[in-house]
């Protein structure tokens, strides 16, 4: 669905992905796992063009996506949940949740996809009408995934849902992700819980220091062999 | 002697509906685009001149200005913004400059147009005393007291309920995350200075309806609708409205207690005042952004 090629891509001069080359097959969950620092969330935003490429290319079934706006990656069915939530603080709930379904084609099925959320995320069902900053960090993330699948995107991009959460609420979301995967949604996860994302997965990539160093199927990963690699320098 | 203090209460009240559409259109432009637009003033002076045009050319009543006040100062602003959105580097820093010098632009070409004259309306329908139990007024001020209150009604709802108009706080509040929900933030751009031209039309007309205009006006407009932004906390839209009111409510009551020359200084002081006291503005919480 998404073939990522010899990507290179940075902030002004200071140049972070090297030659990057990942592969996102249709219908899989694929999860892009790293130290801090690695570059994954840069690659991430290079996806959605919020990073310009210098080098390489994206495409998205087949089509170039060099050049395309951001805002038109909605339109494309392809949503990102971004790292640290992004939720818009100062506006409620279901505010939040209908911006994700702002594109004009969408537009027409936001109430339903929004009971929808509800349904899968009672807990925001019960503060609609509640200003977002108010959440506690779950509850952020859980709108910040909601919002995500407003749209009911073909690709979701999601980068590091479970950074600061408790582990009950990891679990929860984890059990999400596998219910998003079942419905037969294309996820790139980017993880820093290694053992669980790959748990989820059907393809690893590690990063480091802004390369791929290592992609496999998730049943030929051993954890123990991952970590190796993680850790060593 | 509380008589007095009441009255200027209410004159206060009454003022600062216009103060409140000025600092209102300056504040959404500052929320989509980072961009203080120092020759807002400017555009609602332009509303002014053309409410006094068609009063002095035409005989009729400055109402009937507002139409063709909302074309003209809505052309302008969208040209501010395309001359603003040419600036690739340092932006936030270097449209100070430039809408100040287009600010400076407007007022001479408002001066050569309609000459250095102080003008005021003549028209005796806007003018006359309307007395509410002890209050006093004209007209007019409680005319477009009423028409701020229904603008900002509608500028309330157009802000919470249209996709636009959420799209507009969407952008104000996080522009990467706008990005992502597919909204393109130049397009939330160009719609937050036509709303604040809208917003400066009606406010000229009012300002020519009941005061007294002159091309420097603009220049002391700018600098009520940036302090009360200031004294509101940056972002916050209803602390906007509350903080216009309190600075028609001080100069009113400055003019009434102490002098009328000291009308702009109490503004100023106001200002510095909340800078030292509350930096976040009344309403404004810590860090927030938008
Ligand atoms: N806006 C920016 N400007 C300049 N450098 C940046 C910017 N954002 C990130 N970087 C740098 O790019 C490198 C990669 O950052 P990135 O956020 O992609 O890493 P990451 O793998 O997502 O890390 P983490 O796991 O901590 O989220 C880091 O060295 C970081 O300092
Ligand atoms: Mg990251």
């Amino acid at each position: 669905m998404l073939e990522i090629a010899n990507v290179r891509a940075g902030y002004g001069a200071i140049n972070i992905l090297w030659d990057v080359s990942i592969s996102v097959p249709t219908g899989q969950l694929t999860t892009i796992i790293g130290p801090n620092g690695a570059g994954k969330t840069t690659l991430l935003r290079a996806i959605m063009g919020l990073v310009p490429l210098s080098q390489g290319s994206i495409r998205l079934n087949g089509e170039p996506l060099d050049g395309s706006s951001t805002w038109s990656m909605l339109e494309r069915g392809v949503a990102m949940i971004p790292e640290g939530r992004m939720i818009f603080k100062d506006m409620t709930i279901e505010e939040n949740l209908m911006l994700g379904a702002f594109p004009k084609a969408q537009r027409a099925s936001a109430q339903a996809n929004c009971e929808k959320a509800y349904a899968m995320f009672p807990r925001l069902s019960e503060r609609r009408t509640q200003l977002a900053g108010t959440l506690s960090g779950g509850e952020a993330q859980m709108l910040a995934m909601a919002r995500g699948l407003m749209s009911d995107p073909k690709l979701l991009i999601i980068d590091e849902p479970s950074l600061g959460l408790a582990p009950v609420v990891v679990n929860e979301l984890f059990e999400i992700l596998a219910r998003l995967k079942a419905e037969g949604r294309t996820i790139v996860l980017v993880e820093q819980n290694t053992h669980k994302a790959v748990g989820v997965a059907d393809h690893v990539h590690l990063m480091q220091s802004g390369k791929v160093v290592l992609s496999k199927p998730a049943a030929e990963v051993s954890l123990e062999a991952l970590h190796e690699l993680y850790f060593a320098h | 002697m509380s008589e007095l203090i009441l009255q200027a209460l209410y004159s206060g009240v009454l003022q600062g509906g216009s103060y409140a559409l000025i600092a209102l259109g300056l504040a959404l432009v500052f929320g989509t685009m980072k961009v203080i637009n120092l020759a807002h003033g400017e555009l609602v002076l332009l509303a002014a001149y053309m409410a006094y045009t068609v009063e002095s050319r035409l005989g009729l009543s400055p109402m009937f200005a507002i139409p063709v006040a909302l074309v003209l100062v809505c052309i302008t602003a969208v040209l501010v913004y395309f001359l603003v959105s040419l600036i690739r580097k340092d932006r936030e820093l270097n449209s100070l400059i430039l809408t100040y010098g287009i600010g400076i632009i407007l007022t001479n070409a408002v001066l050569l147009i309609w000459s250095a004259d102080v003008r005021s309306t003549s028209s005796s329908w806007m003018q006359d005393a309307l007395v509410f139990g002890p209050f006093y007024s004209m007209r007019s001020e409680v005319l477009f007291f009423v028409v701020s209150v229904a603008l900002m009604g509608g500028l309330w709802w157009w802000l919470s309920k249209s996709w636009y108009g959420r799209a507009v706080r969407a952008v104000s509040s996080n522009r990467d995350a706008a990005k992502l929900m597919g909204i393109n933030p130049r397009s939330t751009e160009i719609v937050s200075f036509i709303v604040a031209g809208i917003l400066a039309s009606f406010a000229g007309v009012a300002i020519f309806s009941y005061g007294v205009i002159q091309p420097a006006f603009g220049h002391v407009l700018t600098v009520k609708a940036f302090i009360i932004t200031v004294l509101a906390g940056i972002g916050s839209i209803p602390g906007v409205m509350v903080g216009a009111l309190l600075l028609g409510i001080a100069e009113a009551l400055t003019v009434t207690l102490a002098s009328s020359a000291l009308q702009e200084l109490v503004g100023m002081s106001l200002f510095l005042l909340v800078l030292f006291v509350m930096p976040n503005g009344l309403f404004g919480a810590a860090g927030r952004r938008g």
